[in-house]
């Protein structure tokens, strides 16, 4: 038995009235959390492109001054080095505005595809930038329409950078990810890749043997991990079982995002939201190569 | 993990727990308003520095060791408004007619009441509590042993040491 004065104290505690502003002021200290602490991202991003770029700094100075004299698109003509012969960044473009609380930063890469006697692939080298000029006229027009929107009350910002995550043999492939910054960030990440051996573009579909079935060998594998991840640790969580069916992940499709890790494995990745609640944000799984090695095409994966 | 991630894992767990937060703060401060005012500052900590938590099984034991900071720093910034003496007192009396027992707790130290707190009013574990106060285990219990005797209450050792 238990002290009758503890009870009763513990029952005066638990009866401490809770006044109707808690909520509020709650909600009032994560904003303000929150806000500084992307601030602070921000700068890091920054400071992360100055180091990787090193050598192009001095070039982004330089376009950063002509954007700013009119949130337009401002060439630059500087040459980006980047490993192997038969696919590289030549070139890049950058798109830069600053209306009040409202910030745009998006940088466009031009990508060369050579054929291996030194002559341009001009069908793959115009495949490749259209389609990434497609994808960043839309995030470009997105921001302009909310900035006209807002009539600069917003608060907004877009970051897209791009890498070269992939150069061997066999693939090329070029990362891009973007950050949305409006009430809460959301990332997104687009990959586009180029099978050397044929200099085309490929999606995921296309590391794959003709009619091999790697939807269901690389989704029941996800599936898969994503129990042992959730089994493992009560605070992960995946749309798999649950109870929104419709939410649930049901497989891969042909052009689901993926990329080649450095360890040659093949790594399926997933938007924020797409199958995850938002605190798990951006999610990648790597796919253990001997779970689809009937499947896949020499050369990509190891 | 990442930070974003993390930072959002704590966010849930101040969503999931700020009344419990807003009632050991009370219990601290004896009064709504500056209660409401430590749990908006803990909240506010808690978020900012959410890359600071280890692991995410720490994240409730560290909002609990927040909030008492918070709470005695506050305290001793406003020394000459919380007398001992008017500790219950700032309150608005309708709302807390019922408030004698907890008078109780004001012959506690600070870690005392937090310890009471945590182990009678809110079920954490003996270690648990510990990693709040960063003590050992033994201590914790000694603490608790110390609390109850200084309120004249008493316990049997296996209510001590319950994981209600």
């Amino acid at each position: 038995m238990k002290d009758k004065r503890l009870e009763e104290m513990r029952q005066d505690y638990k009866n401490i009235r809770i006044p109707k502003e808690l909520k509020g002021r709650v909600d009032a200290g994560i904003r303000k959390a929150k806000e500084e602490t992307q601030m602070k991202k921000k700068s890091k991003v920054l400071v992360y492109t100055g180091r990787v770029l090193g050598g192009v700094a001095a070039a982004m100075l330089v376009i950063t001054v002509m954007a700013n004299s009119g949130a337009a698109i401002a060439h630059a003509m500087a040459k980006i080095p980047v490993i192997g012969a038969i696919a590289e960044v030549v070139t890049f473009r950058q798109y830069e505005s600053s209306e009040r609380n409202m910030e745009a930063d998006i940088k466009i890469p031009e990508v060369s595809v050579k054929n291996e006697d030194g002559t341009v692939n001009e069908e793959t080298t115009q495949k490749i930038n259209k389609s990434i000029q497609e994808y960043t006229d839309e995030i470009i027009a997105r921001y302009e329409k909310d900035v006209e929107a807002a009539g600069g009350e917003g608060h907004m910002d877009v970051e897209l950078d791009y890498t070269v995550i992939t150069d061997n043999d066999r693939l090329f492939s070029i990362r891009f990810d973007q950050l949305l910054v409006m009430a809460s960030g959301v990332q997104t990440v687009k990959i586009y890749h180029i099978d050397k051996q044929t200099g085309e573009m490929i999606n995921l579909a296309g590391l794959f043997k003709e009619g091999a079935d790697y939807i269901t060998a690389v989704s029941e594998n996800i599936k898969v991990q994503m129990k042992e991840q959730m089994a493992a640790d009560e605070y992960i969580m995946y749309y798999l079982d649950s109870e929104v069916p419709e939410w649930d992940f049901q497989s891969v499709k042909e052009d689901t995002t993926f990329y080649v890790n450095e360890n040659g494995k093949l790594t399926i990745v997933f938007d924020e939201y797409e199958v995850a609640p938002g605190y798990m944000g951006s999610v990648e799984f790597e796919i253990p190569t001997e779970a689809i090695e009937d499947l896949v095409q020499e050369g990509f994966l190891k | 993990m990442r930070a974003e991630a993390l930072q959002k894992k704590v966010e849930e767990t101040v969503l999931d727990s700020y009344e419990a937060m807003y009632r050991l703060a009370y219990t601290y401060v004896g009064n709504e308003e500056d209660a409401l005012d430590i749990v908006q500052e803990s909240v506010y900590k808690a978020i900012k520095h959410a890359a600071s938590v280890k692991q995410e099984r720490y994240i409730k034991t560290w909002l609990w060791r927040i909030v008492m900071n918070t709470a005695l720093d506050f305290i001793r910034k406003n020394q000459k408004e919380i007398a001992v003496e008017a500790f219950y007192e700032n309150g608005k009396e309708d709302s807390y007619q019922d408030f004698d027992t907890l008078e109780a707790l004001k012959v506690l130290t600070e870690k005392e009441k937090a310890v009471v707190v945590l182990r009678f009013f809110e079920d954490q574990k003996l270690s648990e509590i510990a990693g709040v106060l960063n003590e050992n285990t033994n201590t914790v219990k000694t603490i608790l042993y110390r609390s109850l005797r200084k309120m004249k209450l008493k316990l049997t050792e296996g209510e001590l040491s319950y994981e209600g």
